[in-house]
């Protein structure tokens, strides 16, 4: 095809010169000649633009990755300075007294270790169950038709509106009451009882989650939803004609053609349950995660330091800790971030959140 | 033949339907327990003077005297409400705005791209947390706090000097003090936009070629290329980058309405505190309503 092509190709004037030894600037010329004055102008614009835009476009996102990576980059300049630096007006970005005290003050006060190990047990623990019982949820929705589908849908984007401040309050009730059983419990025995309060018990955050209803659970419902809309019908009834059930069909033919959205919306959901502090605030009163910690750090810095949590350390001495306390807890989402941003940002399109 | 294919159909696409309410059966079970009875429970609280006891909650019925006392007795809460919903109604175009421009920027090619990329998706992992309303704070507070050397940075008047340096010495108080107020608050904006951006950018890169194509042999410059291809290609995903920011900036944390509910909650307050959430909660469900309606005019779907 090709070869007919060049053949049938109207052969401009000017043309048979190219690569007869003349400059590249000598073959535009002939070439402008050939052309029209608002030729000219147009691709006269169009080579000022590709010169101008690229230096326009660095330096617009420059400024701005300057303003996101801003408090990054203040985080680490803070967290491995000396106290007296905070003072000393010539330090700006760079540390005169490098040093790791901070550091391991702030990983002291939060316990840092024991906190990031309790924190990921829950966090994927919680994850995993969440996206496998949003996956089955989202199924449901994409592929089945039933009586009232479309009500409890809007019960699933109503979960997506409603603020979890509404609902914190009688959430509280119910695990403080385990349902109402609790009371019950406890006049059998009072150890039965305690055994039966939940607050405090990782319950708070599986329950929730074993059931399609932890944290953003309506958004992930959505977007599996949206994704499994997606996939081809043909998939499903090859399957079914080959005397596969619904559900062992959506377990050996559905899944694995969904597993890059899994992983996307598995990640997001580690993301979420890292960064919430107000649902976990809500039915833990030990600070048992890293975002409850940094929330409280400041209790926690007076104790380490003081031995006392009422000393209050003016906010300018203190913004070293905040800040090594902020990379502490950045540090594992960034690390995590690195090694699969692919699969945060590609992820998206795949997994059916637009369109 | 054709009326007992019929017979036999039906009853398959039933049991298959019957299949569905197995799938979110689980669900199902788990929004009566937590979701639909605490939003109901929370809904009887607002009309109720609620006292914490043993056993759980104890209530007296009060009518609509926690709704009446929200409003009139309550000087802090309207003047949150009216705040919040004034900042949300000029910050929303803003990040919209803002997260298409880079959104379009990010989808060309140059060679940093990558680390761009990275970069303006990194506030999509941090801004739901903790961190970000720490350093949100560290960057916003001025003078004697801490950060102050640097947070100046943001803070000063860069857009008034700017405007004294060009000569436009008051032009328009209201109109600078617009573009001041945008140009402070860049750090929200662009720290608020990172899933619109990732939105629009995988919306920008599902623009079928041959739309591109045609544009190109009409000799479309990239301005009219903007308005007549890339805008109406994703205008759904406008509709939806809309309603996800103003869920995000009014269901935040961070955001005063919630700081006073949460505080209501600490005083014992129940009956106050649900009260102000299912006001609150109302007002964003009208906002939603009428930027879906409002919007649904101007969108262009490809498939009718």
């Amino acid at each position: 095809m090709a070869f007919f092509k060049k053949k049938e190709a109207p052969v401009k004037e000017g043309e048979h010169v190219v690569g007869n030894g003349l400059s590249k600037k000598e073959i535009r010329q002939i070439h402008m000649r050939n052309m029209n004055q608002e030729e000219i102008a147009y691709l006269k614009r169009k080579e000022a633009m590709d010169k101008v835009w690229p230096i326009a476009r660095f330096f617009i996102l420059f400024g701005l990755c300057f303003i996101i990576l801003y408090p990054l980059i203040y985080m680490i300049s803070c967290a491995f300075r000396a106290q007296e630096d905070m003072s000393d007006p010539t330090v700006m970005w760079i540390p005169r007294h490098l040093t790791l005290k901070i550091i391991k003050q702030t990983m002291n006060a939060m316990d840092f270790w024991n906190t990031l190990g309790n924190t990921l047990v829950l966090n994927i623990g919680c994850s995993l169950v969440q996206v496998v019982t949003c996956a089955i949820t989202g199924y449901g929705f994409a592929r089945f038709k039933f009586k009232g589908k479309n009500l409890l849908f809007g019960i699933v984007l109503m979960m997506i509106l409603v603020p979890n401040q509404i609902i914190a309050i009688p959430q509280y009730m119910e695990f403080r009451y385990c349902l109402g059983i609790q009371p019950l419990m406890e006049k059998i025995s009072p150890k039965l009882g305690q055994a039966f309060n939940l607050i405090d018990s990782p319950l708070t955050m599986y329950l929730p989650a074993l059931m399609a209803n932890g944290i953003r659970a309506g958004l992930m419902i959505f977007i599996f939803r949206q994704f499994f809309k997606g996939l081809p019908k043909e998939l499903e009834d090859a399957a079914y004609l080959d005397g596969c059930g619904p559900f062992k069909t959506f377990i050996q033919v559905m899944v694995p053609n969904a597993s890059s959205s899994f992983l996307t919306v598995f990640l997001f959901s580690v993301v979420w349950y890292w960064n919430d502090y107000y649902v976990s605030s809500t039915f833990f009163t030990n600070n048992s995660t890293i975002a409850l910690m940094l929330k409280n750090l400041n209790t926690l810095l007076s104790l380490e330091l003081f031995n006392s949590a009422t000393v209050e350390v003016s906010p300018r001495e203190q913004i070293i800790w905040m800040e090594a306390g902020c990379l502490l807890a950045v540090m594992p989402l960034l690390v995590m971030y690195t090694f699969l941003q692919k699969y945060f940002t590609e992820g998206i399109e795949r997994s059916g959140l637009v369109g | 033949m054709a009326k007992e294919k019929k017979i036999i159909k039906m009853p398959y696409e039933k049991r298959k339907g019957m299949y569905g309410y197995g799938f979110i059966a689980l669900w199902f079970v788990g929004t009566l327990i937590w979701f639909l009875y605490p939003l109901a429970n929370s809904l009887m609280y607002s009309f109720m003077e609620v006292k914490p006891e043993k056993g759980g909650m104890k209530g007296t019925w009060v009518g609509l005297d926690n709704y009446i006392y929200v409003f009139t007795g309550d000087a802090n809460y309207s003047k949150y409400l009216v705040n919040v919903l004034l900042e949300t109604l000029w910050k929303t175009p803003l990040i919209i705005i803002f997260s298409l421009f880079i959104a379009v920027i990010l989808n060309q090619k140059f060679k940093e791209r990558a680390f761009a990329r990275a970069v303006f998706f990194l506030p999509v992992i941090i801004a739901t947390g903790p961190v970000y309303s720490i350093i949100n704070g560290n960057i916003s507070s001025s003078g004697a706090s801490s950060a102050g050397q640097f947070s100046t940075m943001f803070s000063t008047d860069l857009m008034g000097e700017l405007f004294q340096f060009i000569g436009l010495y008051g032009i328009n108080e209201n109109i600078q003090k617009m573009v001041e107020a945008v140009s402070n608050n860049i750090f929200g904006i662009v720290w608020n936009a990172g899933i619109q951006i990732l939105i629009f950018l995988a919306a920008l890169q599902n623009i079928p070629v041959s739309a591109k194509e045609a544009a190109q042999m009409e000799g479309a410059t990239a301005w009219e290329y903007f308005w007549k291809i890339t805008l109406p290609y994703v205008s759904p995903m406008i509709l939806a980058c809309l309603i996800f920011t103003v869920i995000d900036s009014f269901t935040s944390p961070d955001n005063a309405v919630m700081g006073r509910v949460l505080d209501m909650q600490k005083d014992w307050q129940y009956g106050y505190a649900a009260a102000m959430a299912w006001v609150y909660f109302i007002i964003v469900l009208v906002a939603v309503g009428i930027i879906t309606l409002f919007l649904n005019h101007f969108i262009y779907y490809e498939v009718d």
